[in-house]
């Protein structure tokens, strides 16, 4: 049973076809498990099909009464994506239909729009019968073609009533695309040829200058040779290149929207986290540092089968965008809490000290004094946050959402080729190498150094925060290592950082260390608040 | 400067001496295999990954053809690969793989020799890859929830109507199928067909459309308030894939799935698993 409606419908439409047949039609595709009621309607059928054949013997016209109604006929895909046809593509037709009870098919015709080629060889004929049209039967066919018209001989008459599929191979519509109609004509048993009508054309896309393009580069001498080398043709194949990147540029900007969506989202979440572990209360306190670890401490993936999977089950239904976008943002909510927290107690002791005496309270020292230096510190860490949440957008291709990797994968797994994940890779990285160039930047200009040093410490830098994904004490001083980390190998270093950077006074060294040791009373602001 | 290089160094040592590790657990693994592999002849003679060891590639999220029990690979292709292997006197090694990852893998070489992942024999997949002789016909079917709008009698023309999403395994003949015949509706490809189930029993999906023995084992064996809504006999043949460079393989393969055949083999695996 492939298209039970279109069946229907197109019985309907049939002005010669008997009522009795167009129910019992109609009848077939109900659902066929309630073997009482299945039972019934064979009886029903096989009345009809006596009854038919009585009135036929009656009837001196018996052609009269013979129709082979299409009951679909239908082209594969063969865009990269989604459910077009394309010209000058191949394509697979597919055209079913079904003859009436006493007809007996010796031969089949079907001709195609003007223009389309198409192939022999792997063209098949398969009758199909039973409950369900679930019985398959390959008949011994032979095909012949003559201009736009497949001739399908068959070697001996069908059974009567078959429903026949035929599937042809290798077929290549007009590059202009626009319905194409079909048409076709039948040879019954007893030497009667019927035409085949009502065909519902496909819908064929034309081919657009793009497509052209590509269709002309593949036809290119050097790309040729390029791809008979074979590693070059599965990662580097040009047409692939160029038919991929808009393709995959879809992706990219669903990629940028959810990073641009959940990074904002969430730096306050994360902020909040931060204070709320450096907080005196140890109720907030908890909440906090249980929510950073067991985020951090699982993967990303899992958690986003679990929000993907899972809430749905609990009766929670959000689109994928937003509930990609919330899972993220939550995720990244938990590292830039380390961040901002690592970021907050590297600012030495003193800032404190010397704002409390100036009378301001512990909201005020955070605001005005302790955070604004903090978001200079931790810009660069940030960023890099910034890249592997881009990066881990990737992850959401699992659960449907159609990102860089998705479009990517689709394109794989129609050509095989693995060139579509190259041209994934190229827009990640038109993202990630700037950014990184910019940490890079960032991170030297906090470190107040000579150029060549930086390279090395950026290097540094953006493994510790790479290894900030580990358990989360550990996370914390990686986190610090890479804002404050950057000078944190020489003494001269700190002293710069100190002087140039951050703020006017001169530091010394046991305070910075305090500040990123003393993970135990780091809520100095807030407990003098008391 | 200095330390950089020597860090280079130090990366460059360990690298060598991992690939050396390697090579020496493979050596190892392949004078077993060898020793133990039957004294069939003609073993010997293929190009293969590894030396007297076929190493099948396949996506084991797919009962009743392939799937984990406990760690260990079970099902229809699991059991024939093992028996083709057997017949051609080597070892048989399975390597996990997404589905639509295994052709491109297959074509590109190095991971494994064949494939047996109950992949349908698809003209345009013939271009990539070579295919053995086929060792299975399925159909495909289409499952939606029990109790939705979808039922056996509508399903036709409900699944192709706007905002239904049919959840398929990317690179399958499902997706195709979906796409051609419901090209209203919106195809959700998913990297293998249990997620496509938990898609529609979350609700994230409508329907689900994949080889029907696949549909007809998850309805019975986890998703029991779902229902076949859609058969359809497309018949298509299930066969291996092998490399097109590696012609001696298909034939040896084909040699061997044609002696299962005679001798009833392929027939028991079939009655065992469906």
């Amino acid at each position: 049973m492939t298209d039970p409606t279109a069946s229907a419908t197109a019985s309907a439409r049939r002005s010669n076809v008997s009522a009795p047949r167009a129910t019992a039609r109609a009848a077939r595709p109900r659902d066929p498990r309630r073997a009482a009621a299945r039972r019934l309607f064979v009886g029903a059928l096989m009345a009809l099909a006596l009854l038919c054949g009585a009135v036929l013997a009656q009837a001196a016209q018996p052609s009269e009464a013979l129709a082979l109604d299409t009951a679909k006929c239908t082209a594969r895909p063969n865009g990269d994506t989604g459910s077009e046809v394309y010209g000058a593509t191949e394509t697979r037709v597919t055209w079913e239909g079904q003859a009436a009870p006493d007809e007996s098919l010796t031969a089949l015709e079907l001709t195609m729009p003007e223009g389309t080629t198409f192939g022999l060889d792997d063209a098949r004929v398969m009758l199909l019968s039973g409950d369900n049209l679930m019985t398959r039967d390959i008949p011994d066919v032979e095909f012949s073609a003559d201009g736009e018209t497949l001739r399908a001989v068959f070697a001996e008459p069908t059974v009567p009533g078959s429903y026949v599929r035929v599937e042809v191979y290798e077929v290549f519509f007009p590059a202009e695309g626009g319905a194409m109609g079909f048409s076709g004509s039948y040879t019954t048993a007893e030497g009667d040829t019927l035409p085949i009508d009502d065909v519902t054309p496909i819908q064929v896309t034309g081919k657009s200058a793009f497509d052209q393009l590509v269709s002309n580069l593949e036809q290119q001498e050097w790309v040729k040779q390029w791809n008979s080398n074979k590693f070059l043709r599965l990662f580097f194949n040009p047409p692939l290149i160029v038919s991929s990147i808009p393709v995959v540029f879809n992706g990219f900007l669903m990629a940028i929207g959810i990073v641009a969506v959940a990074f904002p989202v969430a730096i306050p979440i994360g902020l909040l986290l931060a204070l709320m572990r450096m907080s005196k209360w140890r109720v907030l306190r908890g909440i906090a540092t249980t929510y950073v670890n067991v985020v951090r401490g699982t993967p990303l993936f899992l958690q986003i089968y679990i929000a993907f999977f899972g809430l749905p089950l609990a009766g929670v239904q959000i689109p994928s965008f937003p509930l990609g976008v919330i899972v993220l943002s939550m995720n990244s909510a938990a590292y830039l809490c380390e961040i901002f927290r690592a970021g907050i107690q590297s600012i030495p002791k003193g800032q404190f000290e010397a704002s409390r005496s100036l009378g301001m309270n512990g909201a005020q020292t955070m605001v005005f004094v302790i955070i604004p230096q903090t978001v200079r510190r931790v810009i660069p860490t940030m960023t890099s946050e910034f890249i592997l949440l881009y990066k881990d957008t990737s992850m959401l291709a699992a659960v449907g959402v159609m990102e860089v990797v998705m479009y990517a994968k689709t394109i794989v797994a129609s050509t095989g080729s693995i060139t579509p994940y190259i041209v994934a890779a190229c827009f990640y990285l038109i993202v990630t190498l700037p950014l990184a160039k910019v940490v890079g930047k960032l991170e030297s200009r906090l470190a107040g150094t000579a150029a060549p040093k930086k390279r090395r410490k950026k290097g540094a830098g953006a493994v510790a925060s790479a290894a900030g994904a580990g358990a989360a004490g550990a996370g914390a001083c990686a986190g610090a290592g890479a804002s404050v980390g950057v000078t944190g190998t020489d003494s001269a270093g700190v002293t710069g950082l100190a002087t140039d950077v951050l703020t006017a006074q001169p530091l010394l060294k046991n305070e910075l260390g305090d500040g990123l040791g003393g993970f135990g009373d780091h809520s100095f602001g807030m407990k003098n608040t008391k | 400067m200095k330390i950089k290089k020597w860090g280079a160094l130090v990366a460059c040592g360990a690298l060598v001496a991992a690939l050396g590790l390697f090579g020496c657990s493979s050596n190892n693994a392949a004078s077993s295999a060898s020793s133990s592999a039957a004294a069939d002849g003609d073993a010997g003679s293929l190009t293969l990954l590894k030396e007297g060891t076929l190493t099948v590639a396949t996506s084991p999220d797919y009962p009743p053809f392939e799937n984990l029990e406990d760690g260990e690979y079970v099902g229809f292709d699991i059991d024939l690969a093992k028996a083709v292997a057997e017949e051609m006197g080597l070892e048989c090694e399975f390597v996990s793989l997404q589905f639509d990852g295994i052709t491109p893998a297959i074509a590109a070489g190095g991971q494994a020799d064949v494939g047996f992942s109950g992949i349908s024999v698809d003209p345009k997949r013939a271009k990539e890859i070579d295919f053995t002789d086929s060792y299975y016909i399925d159909d495909q079917a289409v499952a939606a929830m029990k109790g939705g709008a979808i039922t056996p009698d509508n399903a036709a023309a409900e699944l192709n109507k706007e905002g239904v999403v049919i959840a398929v395994q990317s690179g399958t003949t499902g997706e195709t199928y979906a796409q051609e015949n419901f090209p209203n509706a919106t195809v959700k490809g998913y990297g293998n067909s249990t997620d496509c189930f938990a898609a529609m029993q979350s609700g994230n999906a409508t329907a689900v459309c994949t080889n029907l023995a696949v549909v007809n084992r998850m309805l019975e064996s986890a998703y029991a308030d779902a229902q076949v809504v859609i058969e359809v006999a497309t018949g298509e043949e299930y066969a291996a894939v092998v490399a097109q460079d590696n012609p001696e393989l298909t034939e040896a393969i084909n040699a061997a799935l044609k002696t299962l055949k005679d001798n009833g083999t392929l027939d028991e695996l079939t009655n065992k698993w469906f």
